[in-house]
């Protein structure tokens, strides 16, 4: 019997003839799927397609091609979904002998669910005994899909952790991972809380970290961790007894052959919060330390247990620091870190073998040491020794800027013992200094860090050098050395110290002044320029006792400056401090202030590591780059800010971050060929594209930036002109040319004072452009001229300053929506009545009513004159009744309303008859208007 | 079946190795070496205790002459004419090593010599190269496969298998890396023996990362002093490892004062380490691409005119202990002044110049009658081993699981105490056979059997079940360890039974199968036992009617089942419990051939009996139950 689908032929020539009562045949169906995914295919064939397919997977008896067409169709035309998965529901494909098309099956109906919520309950209604079945099945071949994707099937929790647990026995090791796996989300989602379940879990998982296959005992040591922080979790009165084994079950892996497990190990290692001391002591010695073998035959355990412990702990560490491959080191020295915390014996003997890190062969683990170390000294655990002090100190000579700044990270922090090492550490500094001039505003900056954490020894030390720093010397140490500015900054940093009265030199803060520019520049997170020419022209008229104020801009790392109250002596000060004591005393100007200051710094902060990856995307880790940004933005997230005029900044800072993945992302295209990655980086123009658009939207929507960031944002607009012109394949280069130049001429024009020196980078572009600007209309350019240029370009941390306002617009249609439209007459114009606020626009800025017919090119613009606004600049508010014309012939339509404001500084015009000239900006969401014909 | 292993040499010393194994009759001989500390015929393993016509193949695991020493002598001289398996960078590099000590032993010795240069490269030429993990079959039945094992460039272990038994040589390896060669990398495997070095077999070592900072620290004093500093050393492996180390440090602290090497085989041993990079540790093979390693760029050739050029350097120069030679002449040279440094990077023979410094920091050295030097400058002494500790063998060994150890290469009593360490914390069988002694051991045979579909299939399905059973430390703490865990496990491959049926075949089939196969019917063992059980208070038991006792009685036991067991799901019937197989009834007939006679006899009244009756699996649990009932306090 042949029967054409109904109603489908005469629109759609190609759907071939199907006859109902065979499976669809292979050639058939493939041209079903071009049918399926083509968008112009009429709905009508489509309809009837569904039915065929449907009716074919009663017919068919390997129906699986059915199956991903009828999934293809569902994901391609949402409004049949519904339909899809009851017939797939209804059949009895889910109780076929095949467990494969069973779990296909489950795939789709799963599928389906997850697109559209309103059958979310149909598929927990899927019998958790069909899914057991289905695993019990004699076919392994699906087992391990459907352990892995048990979570979507609403199955019982016990049920899943029961199953888990019998499938770690399994024989075939993919499907002993997927359990495991299965286990560790379980222990994740906290729904299991029966002792036995966890504890047999556990066991288990146990007894799989000696399986013979690599990715099973790393799958093993994610449980046992997941597992055994549960049983800590659960069981408070026994928790020391279980971290500590745990850790000593986790710490018998770090010597497995594999490195995945190994790393596994040390990645499980510190996630544990809690563990004795003598344990931990234990894995940074190989042998077996007499101290754990007495304390463990207190904790009640059998003697033959005792020694395997300590065995399988001894060395752990020292292995790990030891290893062969990278990964682990860096994944050892992490977990250190964290471990560090616990114990400060721990952290002393840690520090041994740290500091040795520090030599290791690969930068990563040396940063990672770094870091380690830094995490030791904000907790207070850094102890330096002199045995110590030869390797750190070399570091700080490193030949790589990354490992130098580390390295003085660490020392604004440290707690020196005594004057010998005080002392060669400053004599190292001021090397480092002579060495890498570039270095200089750090090195500053450290110095005065650790002036301020050891007072006495910097008297020390000035009594013996004062006389090198007079300016009439024997003519040896020039008066202009950078070697006296250090020596200065040193000195000026003692009164804050715990030792308040030292003498130095009241001579000796006049000579700083001198240098005011650089030392403010170096301290310029610590002080801004008038509260240092303040403090120190304090300091040199009192001979000491010092007792005097010092505006901290930002209050230093925790823990490490003992700071004076601002004391007000003659009302001289501006007071910057955070420590305003009662806010609702003082007015809420000032505390708006002191928060957006406090909450400044926090930003600071991220954008310091958003810096610090620039050396890693430059040598390809873009990967590890992106991480970063990603973590960054996460603890952006987490800095909760009240205030308005913060929210600015936190808007600013997220942009930014967006504005820096992009510029990751693009970056990879001028590394050398082998690290472009294979996919998943998006195509160049589509980045770049954003790029512009944000960094345009970043300049002109935030106003009271200060020279420094918006340098900061030309620079980076720069760098994506120049990233358009060094790629052969974008042809738009007279656009991107003339950019280029309008945006030089924007830094000129701020750098023509002088006050700021403009970077490599943009000296590079300067020459550049006035190359290229003779030729300029011919497209004989050479990209690798600009790739040139984009070598010498380097990310500096930009440093938001605060008092940051955000450019915005708020856009009300009052009493409309779908249900409730807009009544018109087609071809007269209608009035669409806005609620508009504006925030932080100026009155000189030019700001239009945008508006487009949804669905098509027809856009109208409205300019909307400021003085009609009341209100202040910070907000204004206006009811604005806006005229749309093009009324359609049509029964209904909407229209996307915004707000836009002409973006002046930049020349590149529209040619539209009325409208805007200029680029445009947006300063709000688009709002739908809905409209509907008078009848 | 057995292996046997004949130990020729290194048994309970180090020197000489060389061990002869047998598995299911193919001969291997593991190494070939030669003893450095005797001339005598001690020099050699007693190759007369074999029959080299029976040998299958020779396997070397690195270049040292302790290893390989012997090789041109047994070949050549003793006539071996079979395979020899050795990897690439140990067949390049090991003419370089039998010639220079060929040289030495004939040149400067004026020894008779054992072999000539044309004994080498004959001996070369019987030399099959292998690849790491790559299985080597050679012969139908002998499979050979190396892994790495550091210690020095090409070193490996061996795997070695023929049928179903399997075994590990290890020769010398090392667990951790250094700064060029990575730590010695195994898979799991199923062994029946395993022979291992044992150098240290009581040592732990610390980390050696000290030790490096030391010794860098210690050369960058003395070449910012302006001062030179010599390392004497052998121009394979110790010197690469070390200038690696210097040229690191060099680059990142900026460095440019020079680094020297004197010898042309120094130089020769560079370019074979350059080409075999994929032999060194996972760092330097990562980076080759961009750097080779081992393309020294601060180094230079050294020139015997510039031992008296001013300004800082540094030379490594042969040969190791300053016994004579190019070393010699430049600490003639330097050692007067102190601004300069030797630096003493390995282990030195006694009454060379070497020991003397290291033995004490003397100020004179008499060099002959007529010559004294005045040795005024530092000494530091630097210990990197490329062996593996004691820790690390244990690693191994646990990591590894064989059935048998056999321990060679090591110093006896050392040898004597990791054995009991084996043998103790691991559970594995250890052996540390003397020279010229065989061990034997037993061998792993599997059979085959074929399988019958319903086995199969049974085998295919999961069948797991959930046990509670109380964990091993139950007795005596009464903290948290004691509770019962929840324990899993899978039947489904148990549950086969092997058949041999008449044709002699083995074949594995599902216990359903067997009555069918066999044409019998399914017994099964039952347990019966009728006991007493002891009502408490006399007047309420005859009040009540004998007709209602029973359901009642039980229905007491039941509960009070219920409270003393903790296992089990305890089903009344009505006539009978149920917990697991237990079937639990009433018992009327006073002749039950169950119930012992000697028991009821005793007492004064009648009592109520209980007729048990359970399988084999549910005993113990069995026993709980009867002993319940028979506590004399039934009812309460």
């Amino acid at each position: 019997m042949e029967a054409h689908a109904p109603g489908a032929c005469n629109r759609s020539p190609n759907l071939p003839s199907i006859s109902s009562g065979e499976p669809l045949s292979t050639e058939t169906l493939a041209s079903l799927r071009s049918l399926i995914i083509n968008p112009s295919t009429p709905a009508v064939a489509i309809s009837s397609l569904t039915e065929t397919l449907t009716r074919s997977l009663q017919l068919s008896r390997d129906p699986h091609r059915t199956l991903k067409l009828l999934s293809d169709l569902a994901a391609q035309h949402p409004h049949l979904s519904g339909l899809v998965f009851d017939s797939v529901r209804s059949n009895s494909l889910l109780s076929t002998e095949s467990t494969r098309v069973a779990a296909e099956s489950l795939d789709l109906l799963a599928s389906i669910s997850e697109r559209n919520r309103s059958l979310t309950p149909a598929i927990e209604e899927i019998d958790d005994r069909l899914f057991a079945s289905l695993c019990f099945s004699p076919a392994p071949a699906t087992r391990p899909w459907l352990i892995r994707n048990a979570g979507r099937f609403g199955v019982q929790p016990y049920l899943l952790s029961s199953m888990f647990l019998g499938f770690t026995k399994d024989p075939y090791p993919d499907v002993r991972r997927a359990a495991l796996d299965g286990l560790v989300g379980l222990s994740e989602s906290g729904v299991i809380d029966d002792g036995d379940m966890i504890r047999g879990c556990y066991f288990r998982a146990g007894e799989l970290l000696n399986d013979m296959e690599d990715g099973v005992r790393a799958a093993a040591i994610r449980v046992v961790l997941a597992w055994g922080l549960t049983l800590m979790a659960c069981d408070s009165e026994a928790k020391a007894y279980w971290s500590d084994e745990v850790f000593v079950k986790i710490c018998s892996m770090v010597r497995d052959m594999s490195m995945e497990v190994r790393i596994e190990a040390f990645h499980a290692l510190g996630k544990i919060g809690m563990v004795s001391q003598d344990i931990l002591l234990q894995t940074l010695s190989k042998k077996v330390l007499v101290t754990t073998k007495e304390k463990k035959s207190l904790a009640q355990c059998s003697d033959e247990q005792l020694e395997v412990s300590g065995s399988s702990v001894a060395g752990a560490f020292m292995h790990g620091l030891e290893d062969e491959f990278h990964e682990v080191r860096k994944a050892a020295c992490h977990s250190l870190g964290t471990l560090t915390i616990l114990s400060s014996k721990f952290s002393g003997e840690a520090l041994n073998l740290l500091m040795d890190v520090l030599n290791d062969d690969s930068m990563l683990v040396q940063l990672q040491a770094f870091e380690t170390m830094h995490q030791m000294a904000t907790f207070g655990h850094l102890k330096v020794q002199e045995k110590h002090i030869h390797m750190f100190l070399g570091t700080l000579v490193d030949r790589n800027t990354l490992t130098r700044s580390a390295a003085r990270k660490i020392l604004k922090l440290a707690n020196l013992p005594n004057l010998k090492l005080f002392r060669s550490t400053i004599d190292t500094l001021l090397d480092n200094l002579e060495m890498c001039p570039q270095d200089e505003a750090d090195i500053l900056n450290v110095l005065f860090h650790i002036g301020q954490n050891h007072g006495k020894f910097v008297v020390r030390i000035i009594e013996e050098v004062s006389q090198q720093m007079e300016p009439v010397s024997n003519g040896k140490l020039g008066f202009d050395n950078v070697r006296v500015v250090a020596l200065l900054v040193l000195a000026i940093s003692a009164p804050l110290s715990q030792e308040r009265n030292c003498s130095i030199p009241a001579s000796i803060f006049s000579y700083a002044v001198t240098y005011l520019g650089r030392i403010s520049h170096a301290l310029s997170d610590i002080i801004h320029q008038d509260g240092l020419l303040n403090y120190l022209s304090q300091c040199s008229r009192s001979p000491g006792p010092y007792d005097i104020e010092f505006d901290f801009r930002l209050r230093g790392l925790p823990g490490s400056i003992a700071m004076p109250l601002p004391q007000k002596q003659g009302g001289t000060s501006e007071i910057l401090s955070p420590t305003v004591k009662e806010p609702r005393e003082a007015g809420t100007a000032l505390v708006e202030h002191s928060l957006d200051v406090q909450v400044t710094k926090s930003i600071n902060v991220v954008l310091e590591k958003v810096k610090d990856i620039w050396p890693f995307v430059q040598a390809g880790y873009t990967t590890e780059g992106l991480r970063t940004l990603r973590s960054c933005r996460e603890e952006l997230a987490t800095l909760t800010s009240g205030s308005v005029a913060s929210s600015a900044t936190f808007a600013f800072t997220t942009q930014y971050i967006k504005i820096m993945k992009l510029l990751v992302k693009a970056w990879v295209y001028i590394l050398p060929s082998r690290h472009i990655p294979s996919s998943g980086m998006g195509d160049l123009d589509f980045v770049l594209g954003k790029l512009d658009v944000r960094l345009s939207e970043l300049k002109s929507t935030y106003i009271r930036l200060s020279k420094e960031e918006e340098l900061h944002i030309l620079e980076l607009m720069l760098v994506t002109c120049m990233l358009k012109l060094s790629k052969v394949e974008i042809c738009c280069h007279l656009g991107t040319l003339r950019k280029l130049s309008c945006t030089m001429a924007h830094a000129e024009y701020l750098l023509q004072d002088g006050t700021v020196e403009p970077s490599r980078f943009m000296i590079e572009v300067r020459n550049l452009s006035s190359e290229v600007g003779t030729s300029l209309n011919g497209s004989s350019c050479n990209p690798s001229l600009f790739r040139r240029a984009l070598e010498s370009f380097s990310l500096k941390q930009l440093v938001l300053c605060g008092g940051l306002k955000h450019i915005k617009a708020g856009l009300e249609i009052p009493d409309n929506d779908y249900g409730h439209p807009l009544r018109f007459v087609a071809g007269l114009p209608v009035g669409i009545p806005c609620h508009i606020t504006l925030h932080n626009v100026l009155v000189e800025s030019r700001i239009w009513l945008k508006m487009t017919v949804s669905g098509t090119d027809d856009t109208q613009f409205v300019y909307l004159d400021s003085t009609l606004f009341g209100g202040c600049d910070d907000c204004r508010i206006v009811d604005f009744t806006a005229p749309f014309y093009k009324t359609p012939k049509a029964f209904s339509f909407t229209v996307s309303v915004c707000i836009c404001m002409e973006y002046l500084s930049e020349d590149v015009s529209f040619l539209k008859r009325c409208g805007p000239r200029h680029e445009l900006t947006y300063l709000c969401r688009e709002k739908e208007v809905f409209l509907s014909m008078v009848k | 079946m057995a292996i046997d292993s004949l130990v020729l040499g290194a048994g309970q010393e180090v020197g000489k190795s060389c061990v002869i194994v047998t598995i299911n009759g193919k001969r291997i001989m593991f190494d070939c070496g030669m003893h450095m500390g005797h001339l005598d015929h001690r020099r050699y393993p007693d190759f007369s205790l074999i029959n080299n016509q029976t040998l299958t193949c020779i396997v070397i695991t690195h270049f040292h002459l302790d290893h390989i020493g012997a090789l041109p002598y047994f070949t050549q001289v003793c006539g071996y004419n079979g395979p020899i398996y050795m990897t690439y960078p140990t067949k390049a590099l090991a003419p370089l090593m039998l010639e220079d000590y060929r040289k030495i032993m004939v040149e400067r010795r004026g020894e008779e010599e054992q072999f000539t240069s044309e004994h080498i490269a004959e001996c070369m030429k019987k030399v099959i190269a292998v690849n790491l993990k790559e299985t080597v079959q050679v012969d139908k039945d002998l499979q050979i496969r190396a892994y790495y094992a550091g210690h020095v460039l090409g070193a490996a272990m061996f795997y070695a298998k023929v049928g179903d038994a399997a075994m590990v040589y290890t020769g010398d390896y090392n667990m951790t890396p250094d700064r060029h060669l990575g730590a010695a990398q195994i898979d799991r495997l199923s062994l029946d023996l395993v022979i291992t070095e044992s150098t240290y077999a009581t040592t732990i070592r610390d980390s050696k990362y000290p030790r490096e900072r030391e010794f860098l620290k210690a050369v960058h004093t003395c070449v910012a002093g302006g001062g030179k500093v010599l390392i004497p050393s052998f121009a394979l492996g110790r010197a690469q490892e070390l200038c690696i180390l210097l040229e690191d440090y060099w680059e990142r602290m900026n460095l440019k004062v020079p680094i020297y090497f004197s010898t042309a085989l120094t130089r020769q041993a560079n370019m074979y380490y350059m080409m075999l990079i994929s032999w060194t540790s996972q760092k330097i093979k990562e980076t080759h691409s961009t750097h080779n390693a081992f393309d020294f760029k601060n180094v230079h050739k050294f020139e015997r005119s510039m031992i008296d050029a001013p300004g800082p350097c540094v030379l490594f120069a042969g040969p190791g202990m300053i016994s004579g030679g190019f070393s010699l002449e430049v600490f003639k040279h330097w050692a007067p002044s102190e601004k300069n440094l030797v630096i003493m990077p390995g282990y030195c023979v006694a009454g060379t110049i070497g020991h003397k410094l290291m033995s004490g920091k003397p100020t004179k050295i008499d060099l002959d009658k007529d010559t004294r030097i005045d040795v005024r400058c530092q000494i530091h002494q630097l210990a990197f081993s490329p062996h593996t500790d004691a820790k690390g063998i244990m690693d191994l060994v646990k990591f590894l699981s064989p059935k048998h150890v056999i321990l060679v290469h090591g110093e006896k009593p050392k040898m004597a105490t990791l054995k009991g360490r084996i043998e103790t914390e691991l559970g594995i069988q250890c052996y540390y056979p003397a020279i010229n002694e065989t061990v034997s051991i037993p061998s792993t045979h599997y059979a085959t059997a074929v399988t019958s579909d319903a086995f199969v299939q049974s085998c295919s399905s999961p069948n797991f079940k959930f046990s509670t059973s109380s964990s091993e430390h139950s007795q005596g703490s009464s903290n948290s360890k004691s509770i019962p865990r929840l324990r899993v496990s899978d039947d489904r491959v148990a549950e086969g039974i092997l058949v041999m049926e008449k044709n002699k075949k083995a074949k594995v089939v599902h216990q359903d199968e067997l009555p069918l196969m066999l044409g019998e019917k399914k017994h099964q063992v039952k347990f019966a036992y009728c006991c007493p059980a002891h009502i408490g208070n006399s007047q309420e038991n005859t009040s009540l009617p004998l007709s209602s006792t029973n359901n009642d009685l039980l229905q007491l036991f039941s509960a009070k089942l219920a409270n003393e067991l903790s296992e089990g799901n305890i089903q009344h019937f009505g006539d009978h419990l149920q917990l697991e197989s237990i079937h639990v009834s009433i018992c009327s007939n006073n002749d039950c051939p169950y119930r012992l006679s000697d028991n009821g006899a005793e007492e004064q009244r009648e009592p109520v009996f209980f007729c048990c009756s359970w399988e084999m699996e549910d005993e113990k649990l069995a026993w709980k139950v009867i002993s319940i009932c028979q506590k004399p306090t039934l009812r309460g």
